[in-house]
């Protein structure tokens, strides 16, 4: 007689709708046994679990592919490395080796790449709070403004006038493309006149000048078409503008949006089937712009560069979470349910993204609904709610992917140390990146008053101690 | 789903009721006196099949704890609680 | 497939609830009845409960399939082991979620000798509703004006922009709600947001008689045997529950040209409103058949066999004259299925080798 697999007795009722055996299947034999060339169990038995292991041959694949797409269609290009995507010191530095400008949106962004050896004029400041000290910095290190808001305006004409410059600055724009959800927050609106009255009061100001508009019309943009339409609208507004005040446009930021190769859980089709290829996006991007900026070669002048501030399509793909099982139960339904080392404190995206979940070794035992929990105290550290997997075992490893959008940036520092980040070299050679958070780490920036050096007071084994 | 009928813990009477039982050897259950389909695993399979055959509880779990070579501690306590889910659903 | 009269043939959309019915059955009717058909009908299903699985009558063996979500890899493999019990020769996928993953395995399944005619991932987004505007526009088809609405404050200041209620708004991918008022629309942008996403497309409800025509393209241009109906009586749904063959050449020339403007290959349906003046406007195209197909071999024109004739490359399609006058009345019943299937379907995902229960008690219970 075969021996039977252990595994506790259990009856589960049958409910009816969606019964279906194989609807949730997944293609055989889907285990991995390497993260990027590099062996699983060497990548644990030296940096432990969890750990994220990047790879700069992915990563500089993809900065090339974005910029040759955009290039090789129209000409002028910049792209803005996205820090809050992943700013990992060494991920910002591969992105600068390919020709990418800092594209930040905080005085800590700000800092960081000026820490990293970016000089002012590569980079694209962004975001609703600048604050008057990074702002005078950035005025004169030359970086390129984008505002946000009309009391920044103000702010930073009067900054211009002390220092008696003459600034160079993009207007950031939101409007309705009819396609996306207007961010209409952020920015100066064109349809309410906003915008008009901003670029009014930059062409009246002695310091500024308006010479760039920036929109950013939204994230995980699925439809090319939305790009047309933002620059249709971004293209008329400024021919309104330039005729006029006396001003002259010279960049056009179109912010980022693209998707990854990630599985949005509000959409019911797998990536690969929802979202169309780079090439769509450069071609609905660039012909646009051609088309709309016609005139200017007709009247003799250049063509604005185009900047475009890709983060996740760059960056998303190369990175993957390597966690293992610490637990493994039956859910009170029958759903089988693991535990796992890494939860929403490393994977914050595990809110909005089903993230694909592969095995380190062959299947033992048929697959079945499975939810994985993260190690959080928290009802909602869920890392996938459902999700067909093999039988899980005590120490099973799991690799998790793609993760190398916003974790390492939106990560919390909740009851776990954050772990290693590895970043695999292009010679297959690795080292970490980020050193995982030790006790000292977390407790470096708390200060003890003098009454609360000690935690028991009236303890007697603390008084023997001393 | 409504108690039809309490499934008694004593051994030997929950025979009777676990005998009403469609059991499928690939683990499919139906239960002709509520119209309820079930699927049971592997192990739950085969502590059923020993129940219907009259073994009781602490015989089916040595019996389990050998067939998978595992503690008869764990053993026992899973039949247990595999009897709490009989009883929940039957 | 060398010979359809002997082939396999593979269906999907079985399931059948009375409501909203998918296609499958329909088409599994449709060449099974064929006097020249000798080869086996499979039925293709998702869910445990979908009718077509079970109807004898219709299909030799039955299966189970992935869901869509769960990508084109897993439903090759799933097919590929279907092929191992029981080798296919054709698929005719009857539901518009799974067209994507079998256009981008139409190769993969051709290499294991199994057809498909189906429209590529091109024409299949052409027809979408985000596009369908843009295109009709350009061969001068008329269509409801449509917009598309991101921002639902549109809903209280609409009717001063000439867009009187009722209006029609649609999700993204799928679903179409009536509304009467400001409220009604506030509540289908929010439903049809949270479940489909942005945008919504709001169109202009035109009235009139709703005609559709089924026909298949054969890539080259040419629409083939097209059967057109005429709703009669629809269910809460907005699902024909009676309609009656008609013949309305304005329909058939609109169609023709959709067509040929796409080189459509495959089946299709094309919805449109006749408005009291006689103009058409199109509402939607579908890329598969309807369910009310069966209605194609009552008028002579057998559809899904002048399909699987086109796939084999066969010129003689011999079909009727278009006719009109042809009822067909919806309706639904029981079929009858043992426990032993239901749980073959369950447990194996399918009708093969159904397991006998030990217990005869279920029986005679």
């Amino acid at each position: 007689m075969t021996k039977l697999l252990w595994e506790p007795p259990f009856i589960q009722p049958h409910r009816l709708g969606e019964i279906n055996k194989f609807g949730r299947m997944k293609a055989r034999d889907s285990y991995v046994e390497h993260i990027f060339g590099v062996p699983v169990t060497l990548l644990k038995e030296e940096f432990g679990s969890p750990c994220f292991v990047t790879s700069e041959t992915h990563f500089r694949n993809n900065l090339q592919n974005l910029k040759k797409a955009f290039e090789r269609r129209y000409g002028d290009v910049i792209h803005g490395w996205s820090y809050k995507t992943n700013y990992i010191s060494a991920m910002c530095n591969i992105a600068h080796q390919e020709g990418c400008y800092a594209e930040v949106v905080s005085a800590f962004e700000y800092e960081k790449a000026r820490h990293l050896g970016v000089p002012g004029e590569k980079i694209i400041f962004n975001g609703p709070n600048k604050g008057k000290a990074i702002l005078e910095r950035a005025i004169n290190d030359g970086a390129h403004i984008h505002l946000d808001h009309l009391d920044e305006l103000n702010l930073v004409d009067e900054i211009a006038s002390r220092l008696n410059k003459i600034v160079s600055i993009s207007l950031r724009l939101n409007f309705d493309t009819g396609y996306t959800e207007p961010w209409s927050r952020f920015g100066f609106n064109i349809e309410s006149g906003q915008a008009r009255q901003a670029a009014r009061l930059l062409s009246a100001s002695k310091n500024l000048k308006l010479t760039g508009l920036h929109s950013h019309i939204g994230t995980f943009i699925l439809e090319p078409k939305a790009y047309a339409q933002q620059i249709k609208i971004m293209c008329k507004f400024m021919r309104e503008i330039e005729a006029q005040d006396d001003i002259e446009i010279d960049t056009i930021d179109i912010g980022g949006g693209l998707p990854s190769k990630n599985a949005l859980q509000s959409i019911y089709l797998p990536p690969e089937q929802v979202i169309p290829p780079l090439s769509e996006y450069a071609d609905a991007i660039c012909n646009t712009l051609i088309e709309e900026t016609n005139y200017r070669s007709q009247l003799g002048r250049k063509k604005p560069t185009l900047i475009f501030e890709s983060g996740r399509a760059a960056v998303d793909d190369t990175q993957a979470l390597l966690t293992s099982v610490v637990g493994t139960k039956r859910l009170p339904d029958g759903k089988r349910a693991a535990i796992l080392d890494a939860g929403t404190n490393l994977l914050f995206t595990a809110y909005w993204y089903n993230h694909q979940v592969q095995m380190t070794r062959p299947a033992d035992g048929p697959l079945a609904d499975t939810a994985l929990y993260g190690p959080l105290c928290m009802n909602i550290d869920v890392v996938r709610s459902s999700i067909q997997l093999p039988p899980l075992e005590y120490g099973d490893t799991l690799v998790i992917n793609p993760v190398g959008a916003y974790n390492n940036t939106q990560w919390m520092q909740f009851i776990e140390y954050r772990p290693n980040v590895v970043l695999v070299h292009e010679d297959n050679t690795y080292s970490v990146i980020r050193e995982r958070e030790d006790l000292q780490v977390m407790c470096q920036q708390d200060r003890l008053p003098a009454h609360l050096v000690t935690s028991f007071i009236d303890s007697k084994s603390e008084a023997k101690s001393k | 789903m409504k108690k039809k009928s309490k499934l008694k813990l004593g051994n030997g009477s929950r025979c009777e009721r676990l005998h009403q039982l469609a059991i499928s050897e690939t683990g499919f259950i139906f239960d002709p006196q509520t119209g309820q389909s079930f699927t049971v695993n592997q192990t739950g399979l085969f502590v059923l099949d020993g129940f219907k055959k009259g073994q009781n509880t602490d015989f089916v779990s040595h019996n389990l704890s050998e067939a998978c070579s595992v503690p008869i501690e764990l053993a026992q306590s899973s039949v247990e609680a595999f009897i709490m889910q009989l009883e929940r659903y039957l | 497939m060398k010979d359809w009269r002997t082939a396999t043939i593979a269906i999907t959309g079985v399931n059948a609830r009375a409501e909203n019915p998918g296609p499958g059955c329909a088409v599994a009717r449709c060449i099974r009845e064929h006097g020249e058909f000798k080869g086996k009908i499979i039925g293709l299903g998702y869910d445990a409960l979908d009718a077509g699985l079970y109807a004898r009558d219709l299909c030799d063996q039955s299966f189970l399939l992935p869901y869509p979500s769960s990508g084109e890899d897993a439903l090759l493999e799933r097919i590929k082991d279907i092929g191992t019990i029981e080798p296919i020769d054709a698929i005719i996928p009857c539901l518009d979620s799974e067209m994507q993953s079998f256009s981008r395995l139409k190769k993969s399944l051709s290499k294991n000798n199994i057809s498909l005619f189906i429209p590529s991932r091109d024409q299949f987004n052409l027809r979408a509703k985000n596009n369908l505007f843009a295109l009709c526009k350009e061969i001068g088809v008329r269509v409801p004006e449509t917009k598309t609405v991101t921002d639902p404050t549109f809903f209280d200041r609409c009717a001063d922009e000439g867009w009187g209620y009722p209006l029609i708004v649609k999700g993204i991918y799928y679903d179409a709600i009536i509304v009467y008022s400001a409220f009604d629309a506030h509540m289908a942008f929010s439903k049809l947001i949270g479940t489909w996403g942005y945008p919504c497309i709001v169109q202009k409800l035109v009235q009139g008689d709703e005609l559709n025509l089924a026909g298949v393209g054969d890539g080259n241009g040419h629409l083939l045997s097209p059967v057109m109906m005429r709703k009669r009586a629809v269910t809460d749904k907005g699902k024909a529950w009676a309609g009656v063959s008609v013949v309305d050449k304005s329909l058939e020339r609109l169609a023709a040209k959709l067509v040929n403007k796409l080189a459509w290959q495959g089946p299709l349906e094309v919805e449109v409103i006749k408005a009291p003046d006689g103009k058409i406007y199109l509402i939607e195209i579908n890329p598969r058949f309807p369910s009310w197909i069966y209605l194609s071999h009552a008028v002579g024109r057998n559809l899904p066999v002048a399909l699987l004739k086109t796939m084999c490359g066969e010129k003689v399609l011999e079909l009727a004259p278009p006719s009109s006058g042809t009822f067909f009345i919806r309706h639904a019943q029981e079929l009858i299925v043992q426990l032993q299937e239901f749980e073959s379907m369950m447990v194996l995902g399918g009708t093969r080798q159904a397991p006998i229960l030990k217990n005869t008690d279920a029986e005679s219970a």
